[in-house]
């Protein structure tokens, strides 16, 4: 398996994992280890309408296990033009949530930054994958 | 001379350099982050400076001496009815009559928002003293909703009790807590743990306010107690529209007395959209 392939696994794993740790908190009514100083409130964030997606009691978190999941299942194929749409419709998510915290809220959770980074670590693999055009069966 | 012809040279093949993508991509966010944090500048109101004790009280005194005909005007206006029956030993006060408890914090721009409304109602059925101006955070989706605060709060009436608990405070530090009774309540019927959370008197119960705060963004609570004096104002729909629907509730609770506000047309009808 490619090193850049193994990267998004790995990196898609750990996304699950920060993506769990938040659910778990939102189920558990626990607040996040996240200092508070000015812009930067994980729970803040988290409590907001906006940490549960729309009409429904499901944290967003949850979306983030479901996206960050299939992520490293489907880095597990070797199908760039699968690679780049999934990075796509997460980094679309990213760029919606970031917009939440910062117009809508004002404050930035570190977590859910985290997460961010983490999705446009994978996006930046497929993109770069994606400009090289051998994919990863040349062993990009 | 030599008459060979010479070979035609490969073009070199121009490969994209490996950091352009992602240079590219951290570029673009760069972007979008520098919109949305200009956006957030030219969007978020300006913290407001909590009007002064005596210009506290006028408003106060203006909003809770609206005449019954600015009530009538508005019915329910564009309130959403948010108050469910609910079934439970009826919920008395210190003095043993009705009460109608609160649950919110200084923070939450919904119960910035219910504030309004609850104290033009319950108003209607006696008197508060104490109430502080205030807004919700900075920090929140609706920031800094003008409001007031039941935290030093009190009210008294001949037809109802009512206690109004500020978890927390605009920063959300530790406030005031709900009696072990109280709790008890919230967890029943605000399954979702969500504030703010209104009992009224056991009968009645909801969480949530009854239009959106959006509708006091960016106002003074001087000017939302002036657009209270027009029915017409979008404020006046949403608050005195919400206060109408409490209105009939506490109507409900109190058998309908004081009859010079419960048997009014619009309290009438809505008693019987309360069900």
């Amino acid at each position: 398996m490619a090193r850049a392939q193994l990267a998004a696994i790995a990196l898609s794993l750990a996304g699950v994992g920060v993506s769990l740790y938040l659910t778990l908190l939102h189920f558990s009514g626990v607040a996040p280890t996240c200092p508070v100083s000015g812009a930067i409130n994980c729970e803040a964030v988290l409590s907001s309408s906006y940490a549960v997606i729309a009409g429904t009691s499901v944290p967003t978190s949850a979306a983030g296990i479901v996206w960050f999941g299939a992520s490293a299942l489907i880095w597990g194929w070797r199908s760039d033009p699968l690679h780049l749409a999934w990075s796509a419709i997460g980094l679309l998510a990213v760029v919606y949530l970031v917009f939440i915290e910062i117009v809508r809220l004002g404050v930035i959770c570190l977590w859910c930054t985290a997460a961010h980074f983490l999705v446009v670590a994978i996006v930046m693999i497929a993109v770069t994958l994606s400009l090289r055009g051998r994919g990863l069966g040349r062993g990009a | 001379m030599s008459t060979k012809r010479a070979r035609p040279m490969r073009k070199p093949v121009a490969h994209t350099p490996v950091w352009v993508g992602p240079a590219a991509i951290a570029a673009v966010l760069a972007v979008v982050v520098a919109t949305f944090l200009v956006i957030r500048w030219y969007t978020t109101p300006i913290t407001p400076t909590p009007p002064s004790v005596d210009t506290t009280q006028q408003v106060v005194s203006q909003i809770t001496s609206l005449p019954a005909s600015e009530f009538e005007s508005v019915g329910q206006g564009t309130a959403n009815n948010l108050i469910k029956p609910v079934t439970g030993t009826p919920l008395t006060g210190a003095t043993g009559k009705p009460e109608v408890f609160y649950l919110g914090g200084e923070f939450c721009p919904y119960c910035a928002a219910e504030r309004w409304p609850l104290i033009v109602a319950l108003s209607r059925f006696g008197t508060f003293s104490g109430l502080q101006a205030t807004s919700s955070s900075s920090t929140i989706e609706f920031p800094n909703t003008p409001t007031f605060t039941f935290r030093n709060a009190t009210y008294t009436s001949q037809y109802v009790d009512f206690r109004g608990v500020e978890s927390s405070d605009r920063d959300r530090n530790p406030l005031q807590s709900p009696t072990a009774a109280e709790q008890q309540l919230f967890n029943r019927y605000d399954t979702q743990g969500t504030i703010p959370f209104v009992d009224l008197g056991n009968r009645y119960a909801f969480v949530g306010s009854m239009y959106l705060p959006g509708a006091l963004a960016g106002k003074s609570w001087q000017t939302v107690a002036n657009d209270l004096q027009d029915p017409s104002s979008v404020r006046a729909k949403a608050i005195i529209g919400s206060a109408n629907l409490l209105t009939a509730a506490i109507c409900k609770m109190t058998s309908d007395q004081p009859a010079a506000v419960c048997s009014s047309v619009t309290i009438q009808t809505l008693e019987k959209k309360l069900g």
